[in-house]
């Protein structure tokens, strides 16, 4: 069944590359559908109960190498695969209708949608470090081709920087398999207790840097301003929906699940750095004149949340983390995609030159009011998805970690002061009566957004629908963490003996 | 009768059956363009490749061969031997396949340009399975002699004319300092020149190490280093392979490269083996000079067979790790990753000859905007390219992975981060090509693509070059994936042959990894 997530797409490509030009978005469109109502339907039979991996498969591959084809998801994944599913539909229909070359546009959207399916479902460390790499070239080449004036340079210093983090993931999980002794990549087989904290703590910070490049945190995270602001709208709803959650999963799959000790001691250090990034995030955003650009420094801030969360270990702030992720991805999803929008039709990003989209007439009012929303939505109003997240990871770190807690709900306050200068500068004031004559938001625009914020308003108000399926997985991980830390603790005697 | 059968059993002649149907193919071919003529030659490179092709048939045949060693110590048909010879076989019949066109449109012969290539073939193959100094030698130079001619073939060109030129000075120079070592070797066993009674003689008469064993591993080196275009002796390699005909680099790079690891694997394991740790360090060396040097300066090319020249320094020194892990699986991943590489890098030398054919050009920014006018072209390109920087899911990631992963078992740490941070370099030379032919616009398109002809497969010998290039992109965009069979040919070659086995096993460390390997297969098999 999971295999079909990764097939389909597939298949998709070599239909809309047989098929007329024309009918490539449609074709694109019914094969990212299919994957996501199977994922969906997989969300709803998966078994509660069961913490473990489900819907496993399991095929020798190329065993001198220890490569298995070994899939299966759990409660952190497959929520992050319909979230997938979702969004490449969103970036689908965001590109906006001048798409000059289609058929390579869709062949990459489906390519880049299997790639982070099957990395979001691979139990084995080389298969995961297979479709990690996988979106290295499809992401350049969307960056490249359909990205803004300084494209080339955005997506060279992409490319070099996620080369750079495959080459640390992958130095990580040589040593992981190595030092294990495990005789395949297996995600089941490794068993690093045996190993001493030292290496561990190598092993994870290694483990970090490559995954905290993808985030990404401060001191790693250049390429993403340019990255996300060069890239079209749609490319960015991707980048920074899920293929920058492919670091916050890889830090709780590998991080959190595989170096429960080591984890313990790095996490004041994670904690400093999340901190870090999210006072960064916003206060960069709140000096920024370009609408996306912000947008893009909010991320970095949001994304430092996850880190906090992770780090801080407690049930309710990995659950709180996982949110976070899929809260993130929707409202920036949603942000972007009405940047997208605001750029295709006024011709500029601009906050000094953006005025008045609020008006019902001659503005974009349906624009600007779900613009409101997802700011509204990005800065923590009750109600919305952003507000149940945060609040979760707030109140899970907070026994933990204070301080650094403190300060992120400060910088939370930050993000609503970023976002009402940038919606007082959009959506308010008055419209320029010489420049103001933009074309309409067509239906195919208009849908993607209204998708998004009901799933946004939706989640807000009935939270428990996003955290059953999440919460079986991350109780079982934080309690495996701690019945390892205390088998630890209570072995240390021996050992310094 | 009596006497010849016993001399038939001693020679065991049927081991260098796949050489003779080369032979043959040359003779024939020499002789029937002899007869028929110029004008009505066309037939030529079918039949060549058809020779190749009943080459690799008997090679086939061949495998697990009981008494490998035939002509009285002279040649070993092992099944190490065996795939060397396949691969450059392989390249020899790709190499005629893009050379038709090329060497027609050049105005000179094209069955003199067979006979030499396939001269060289012989030399490399024969190279792959000789077991004796003079042996070694003789094959070695036959490789070294047709490839000067190969590459001064265009004698039109003056380019063409210095390549030669120079690479017949710097290789004969490197043949005299290898002959030099060899006769150390000689002196030093006492006069034996089979490689196995060397090795056993030397390590009676000198207990393992010496000043004369040292200097003769290395003139040994330095004439190996040579061919497989090691940094300290790689300086040819950028001239060469921008002065000679493209489809003559195209087998320098992977056939003549392939029969100089061939012989590196056989002559250092076999007679180095009491100073192993020494040539482990020299080939450490040059393999970090290798990555460093090949990726680092390929970055500052602006032409493709240069660029290309330079990747193909770099691909050595990472095949250089698999060397100096100097373990089962670091044996078995050279040979996989000569057996991609040899796709891959033939590939993009296919897609080179046809731009230039098309465009008679070289230069990387004459790429720009390809896509629009040949997508096939683009295609192939940056599938091969991608392939040579390690993207997955084309062969060469999972060649490079297994590289890595063999290096990594035998604690080459640094080595393998050294290969891994070079090859994010050299992602950034291939990716440069791919964002010339797909990224560009239409209005940022070159002027050779602006004038670029209409794609016709009709002329003579353009429909190789399809063939060719077509069935170079699917192999290396699936071998990677369905690369089961490959790895297992690559692994069983190492673990069946008794030399390596015998250099390996007492040491017992790559033992245990090994026999990991058929607990698993029966499951492999039945696939």
């Amino acid at each position: 069944m999971l295999s079909l997530l990764l097939i389909i797409p597939l298949l998709g490509i070599g239909l809309l590359n047989l098929c007329p030009q024309q009918f490539s978005r449609n074709i694109a469109a019914v094969t990212i559908l299919s994957t996501f109502s199977i994922s969906t339907w997989l969300l709803f039979g998966l078994d509660l109960s069961n913490p473990e991996l489900q819907f496993t498969e399991f095929l020798p591959w190329l065993e001198i190498l220890g490569l298995n084809y070994n899939v299966g998801v759990d409660g952190l994944s497959l929520p992050l695969i319909v979230l997938n599913g979702f969004l490449t539909l969103v970036a689908i229909y965001s590109i906006g209708e001048n798409n000059n070359r289609p058929r390579l546009y869709h062949s990459l959207i489906l390519f880049v949608n299997s790639g982070i399916a099957g990395a979001l479902m691979a139990s084995n460390l080389l298969l995961f470090f297979l479709f990690y790499e996988l979106e290295l070239i499809p992401f350049y080449l969307l960056i490249a081709i359909w990205g803004g004036k300084k494209k080339g340079y955005a997506s060279t210093k992409f490319l070099i920087y996620t080369a750079i983090s495959g080459l640390f993931v992958l130095g990580a999980f040589l040593g992981m398999t190595w030092l294990s002794e495990s005789p395949t990549f297996d995600l089941e087989n490794l068993t690093l207790s045996n190993l001493d904290l030292d290496t561990k703590i190598i092993l994870l910070t290694v483990l970090l840097i490559g995954f905290g490049i993808k985030i990404p945190l401060v001191p790693l995270h250049t390429w993403l301003p340019d990255a996300y602001v060069e890239a079209n709208c749609a490319v960015t709803v991707l980048l920074g929906g899920v293929f920058a959650k492919l670091g916050t999963y890889g830090l709780i799959r590998f991080g959190l699940q595989l170096f429960p000790e080591a984890w313990q001691s790095v996490a004041p250090v994670l904690a400093i750095i999340g901190t870090v990034s999210v006072m960064y995030g916003s206060l960069a955003a709140i000096s920024q004149r370009d609408l996306k650009r912000m947008v893009a420094y909010s991320s970095i801030g949001h994304m430092g949340y996850i880190l906090v969360a992770t780090a801080a270990g407690t049930e309710l702030s990995v659950l709180g983390a996982v949110a976070q992720m899929i809260s993130h991805s929707l409202i920036l999803a949603l942000l972007f995609h009405l940047v997208g929008i605001i750029e295709r039709k006024v011709g500029t990003r601009d906050l000094d030159v953006l005025n008045g989209l609020m008006n019902p007439v001659r503005g974009m009012p349906l624009t600007s009011s779900l613009l409101i929303l997802a700011g509204m939505a990005s800065a923590g109003i009750p109600g919305l998805i952003g507000f149940i997240s945060e609040f979760m990871v707030f109140q899970g770190s907070f026994s933990r970690f204070p301080i650094p807690t403190l300060l992120c709900i400060i910088a939370s306050g930050l993000t609503a002061v970023y976002f009402v200068i940038l919606l007082n500068r959009t959506c308010f004031g008055r419209l320029n009566n010489d420049l103001a004559y933009y074309p309409k938001v067509i239906l195919s625009e208009k849908i993607p957004a209204i998708a998004l914020t009901l799933t946004i308003i939706f989640f807000g108000l009935q939270p428990s629908f996003l955290t059953r399926w999440i919460e079986p997985t991350t109780t079982q991980f934080v309690a495996t963490m701690e019945m390892q830390t205390i088998a630890l603790e209570a072995e240390q005697p021996f050992i310094s003996n | 009768m009596d006497f010849s059968s016993t001399v038939a059993s001693q020679l065991y002649t049927g081991a260098i059956l796949p050489e003779s149907i080369v032979i043959l193919t040359l003779v024939v071919v020499l002789v029937g363009d002899l007869i028929v003529g110029r004008s009505r030659s066309g037939w030529l490179p079918y039949g060549t490749i058809a020779g190749l092709f009943g080459s690799v048939v008997a090679l086939y045949f061949g495998w697990d061969n009981p008494n490998p060693v035939a002509f009285l110590g002279a040649f070993n048909s092992d099944n190490l031997s065996i795939l060397f010879r396949g691969i450059i076989a392989l390249s020899a019949a790709f190499t005629i396949m893009m050379s038709v066109r090329y060497v027609e449109r050049s105005g000179t012969a094209l069955s003199e340009f067979i006979c030499i290539l396939l001269t060289a073939t012989l030399g490399a193959m024969f190279l792959s399975g000789a077991n004796e100094l003079v042996m070694i030698f003789v094959s070695l130079e036959m490789l070294s002699i047709s490839s000067y001619l190969l590459t001064g073939y265009m004698k039109r060109d003056p380019r063409s004319n210095e390549a030669a030129l120079k690479y017949l000075l710097i290789g004969a120079a490197s043949s005299a300092i290898f002959l030099y070592g060899v006769s150390l070797l000689y002196g030093l066993s006492g006069g034996e020149t089979i490689l196995s009674n060397i090795a056993a003689n030397i390590v009676d008469a000198q207990g393992g190490e010496s000043l004369a064993l040292a200097i003769a591993l290395v003139f040994a080196i330095a004439g190996i280093a040579f061919k497989i275009s090691a940094v300290p002796f790689h300086q040819w390699t950028p001239d060469v392979y921008e002065g000679s005909p493209t489809p003559v680099v195209a087998f320098l790079s992977v056939g003549s490269k392939a029969a100089g690891f061939a012989l590196a694997i056989r002559l250092l394991v076999t007679v180095f083996d009491s100073v192993v740790t020494e040539w482990h360090l020299i080939f450490t060396a040059l393999a970090i000079l290798s990555m460093v040097l090949g990726n680092v300066v390929a970055l500052a090319q602006t032409s493709m067979k240069r660029m290309l020249a330079y990747s193909s320094i770099a691909q050595a020194g990472f095949v250089m790790i698999g060397l100096v892990a100097g373990t089962d699986a670091g044996y078995s991943s050279v040979i996989f990753y000569l057996l991609i590489y040899l796709f891959m890098n033939l590939g993009a030398f296919t897609c080179v000859i046809l731009f230039s054919l098309r465009t008679g050009t070289d230069q990387i920014a004459e790429y720009a905007g390809l896509y629009q006018k040949d997508p096939l072209l683009t295609l192939g390109l940056s599938v091969c390219l991608l392939s040579l920087g390690g993207i997955p899911p084309l062969a060469g990631f999972f060649g490079k992975i297994y590289l890595f992963w063999a290096g990594w078992q035998a604690g080459l740490y640094w080595l393998v981060l050294l290969g891994l941070i070079t090859s994010v370099v050299s992602i950034y030379y291939y990716i440069r090509v791919v964002k010339m032919m797909v990224v560009k616009e239409p209005q940022e398109m070159s002027d050779s693509v602006r004038n670029y002809p209409a794609i016709t497969w009709t002329a003579v010998g353009m429909r190789p070059l399809q063939v060719g290039l077509v069935f170079a992109t699917v192999v290396t965009s699936l071998a990677g994936i369905l690369s089961n069979p490959l790895f297992t040919i690559a692994d069983s070659s190492v673990t069946s042959t008794p030399m390596l086995q015998a250099a390996n096993h007492p040491k017992n460390q790559a033992v245990a990894l090994v026999d990991q390997v058929p607990i698993e297969a029966p499951a492999i098999a039945n696939d």
